[in-house]
């Protein structure tokens, strides 16, 4: 395989709650508009375009061919991508495959969300919507947890036995996902691109409504409206059309285990918090990338948290250190923008969260930390050669990996 | 940055009715374990090959991919693997008390199984905790024949 480059990054100018002044296309046409001015490419030059948003979320149908013209994929080949909160970093990882197999040089990949146009519930009702009706028809009930119904909080109802399962299993307190919380969102504060952007405190977290036990409100993602595009090229364009100050994909890896939450019909069989997908898709990117020890070589870390304590779960689960070592981690400040492993310097899916691009922010934010390109207060003061980037999602079950680098790997 | 949001655009209000689908689910695991619940009993699906116990029970083993038909009973109490606290329902209002929602191994089963945990509270759950099912005085063959779990001293 040829070696792939990230060598433009493109965001709206704002992740916000509601972009009431434009439209969907216009909304991606700012990103993809974006992308190509920092690049100096023009639409002539983007050989492909792959397009990742959510199944359902804004009830549109074949977006990737109605924005065709925003987008400038006009005469190009174009793909939609939705693989649930992956989205963003499958639509990348699928770039990557066009230009590492030969067939184009010069790729973009367009993400997006804009969540104030649709109804997330909905979408993610819609994933056990026949499901959840079967077993409504046979007795669940979902207000008062009688016939196997829990539905509390929605998805946070979900999430909260996977992080409770965690605590369990990691010695982990509560605490922890305050404090990690409070971390993340002071670190939203000083990134523009960034959706919920307040220095808060642990007491701050604190304050907030418990929503299903252990998680409160201060631990949940806001919905975003907002669009990413990332353009990636072939050491051949690196070459000839950068000044070599790039972000190299050097590992990728993704897989999926099955269902581990809301399996209604056909009875759960794995934890939530066991997440064995992370193991498998990140030891495929550590081999390909040639690292052997992940804590000591990577030098940050970008993961997808819709909720506040998973940042720390991942740490674990993706090998960056040893299962129960994350939270002591952060209490010893490693996880701070100054610290040894920064994590999530961008604030997070935690702080910012248009969820076809969530996936792709992770990966753009390692990129522009390699490359120094970092807007606003949380560029990581250290040199950054090897960064680790995360994806989650489906029925708590699919997980993507990647690995950029300063330098491509020599093969 | 600079930058500005501009002026507010129109909206206008769209419909998409999910009522209007129709779904054919198989489920023969769910009439199996409602069947068996009439009598107070749990039921489920044993794979021949790597011994995995389902409740409900698919048709084939998500392990193996082989076909698997063996029905198996298991016990009526088990093991709380996580639990969560709810203090909302499922459209979001404040519950009048906190709901303790557990995952819970059967005995002899391999799946996890809902159910709200009734007599303690929410401060003393923790997983690991032994649960037995309260059952209904007359069960019809519902899920809901299992009205709650309450803790089991062993
Ligand atoms: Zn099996």
């Amino acid at each position: 395989m040829r070696n792939v480059a990230i060598i433009g990054v493109g965001y709206t100018p704002v992740f916000v709650s509601k972009r009431k002044d434009v439209n969907i296309v216009e909304m991606i046409s700012e990103s993809v508009g974006a992308a190509l001015n920092n690049t100096g490419l023009t639409p002539d030059d983007i050989q492909a375009v792959t397009y990742g948003n959510m199944q359902t979320f804004e009830g549109v149908n074949l977006p990737h061919l109605w924005t065709s013209d925003h987008m400038r994929a006009l005469n190009k080949p174009t793909i939609r991508i939705s693989t649930g909160g992956t989205t963003g970093m499958s639509t990348l990882q699928a770039a990557y495959y066009y230009v590492a197999s030969g067939m184009y040089d010069l790729v973009m990949a367009v993400t997006w969300e804009k969540q104030s146009e649709g109804d997330s519930q909905v979408g993610l009702s819609g994933i056990v919507v026949p499901e959840a009706m079967t077993m409504v028809q046979h007795g669940m009930d979902l207000f008062s947890g009688k016939g196997m119904g829990f539905g509390g909080g929605g998805s946070t109802g979900a999430a909260s036995y996977q992080a409770m399962s965690y605590l369990h299993h990691s010695g982990a307190s509560p605490e922890h996902i305050d404090k990690m919380a409070a971390l993340e969102r002071s670190n939203a504060a000083l990134n523009p691109y960034a959706h919920l952007r307040k220095k808060t405190t642990v007491e701050d977290v604190q304050a907030t409504p418990m929503v299903a036990f252990p998680l409160r409100f201060g631990h949940t993602c806001p919905t975003s409206d907002g669009a990413t595009t990332a353009i990636v090229a072939s050491e051949e364009m690196v070459n000839k059309l950068t000044d070599g100050n790039v972000a190299w994909i050097v590992g990728l890896g993704s897989a999926t285990s099955d269902p581990c939450t809301a399996n209604f019909l056909e009875g759960q069989i794995t934890d939530p918090a066991e997440q064995m997908p992370a193991k498998i898709a990140s030891e495929k990117a550590y081999k390909m990338a040639g690292i052997e020890d992940p804590g000591r070589e990577l030098d940050m870390c970008e993961m997808y948290n819709g909720f506040a304590h998973q940042s720390l779960m991942w740490l674990e689960k993706l090998g960056v250190c040893k299962e129960g070592e994350a939270h002591k981690m952060l209490d010893a400040g490693a996880l701070n923008i100054e610290g040894e492993m920064p994590t999530n310097a961008s604030g997070g899916v935690f702080s910012t969260n248009a969820i076809g691009a969530s996936a792709m922010n992770r990966p753009t934010e390692c990129a522009l930390q390699i490359m120094r390109k970092i807007e606003g207060g949380h560029q990581i003061p250290k040199k950054i050669k090897k960064a680790l980037s995360h994806g989650w999602g489906g029925m708590f079950q699919y997980v993507t990996v990647m690995v950029l680098a300063d330098e491509p790997v020599s093969s | 940055m600079a930058f500005e949001m501009g002026p507010e655009t129109r909206q206008v209000q769209g419909m998409w009715d999910i009522s209007t689908y129709r779904y054919r689910m198989e489920g023969g695991g769910v009439r199996l374990l409602t069947e068996a619940m009439k009598e107070k009993r749990i039921k489920g699906v044993r794979c021949n090959e790597c011994g995995m116990v389902y409740v409900p029970g698919p048709t084939y083993c998500r392990k193996c991919f082989v076909d698997i038909d063996e029905v198996v009973e298991v016990e009526d109490r088990g093991t709380v693997m996580s639990y969560c606290v709810e203090l909302a329902d499922v459209r979001g209002n404040p519950r009048e008390t906190p709901l303790i929602s557990a995952m819970i191994e059967l005995d002899g089963a391999d799946s996890w199984f809902v159910g709200a945990v009734v007599g303690i509270e929410p401060e003393e759950a923790s997983v690991g905790m032994r649960v037995k099912a309260v059952w209904a005085e007359n069960p019809v063959g519902s899920l809901s024949d299992i009205e709650y779990f309450e803790v089991l001293e062993e």
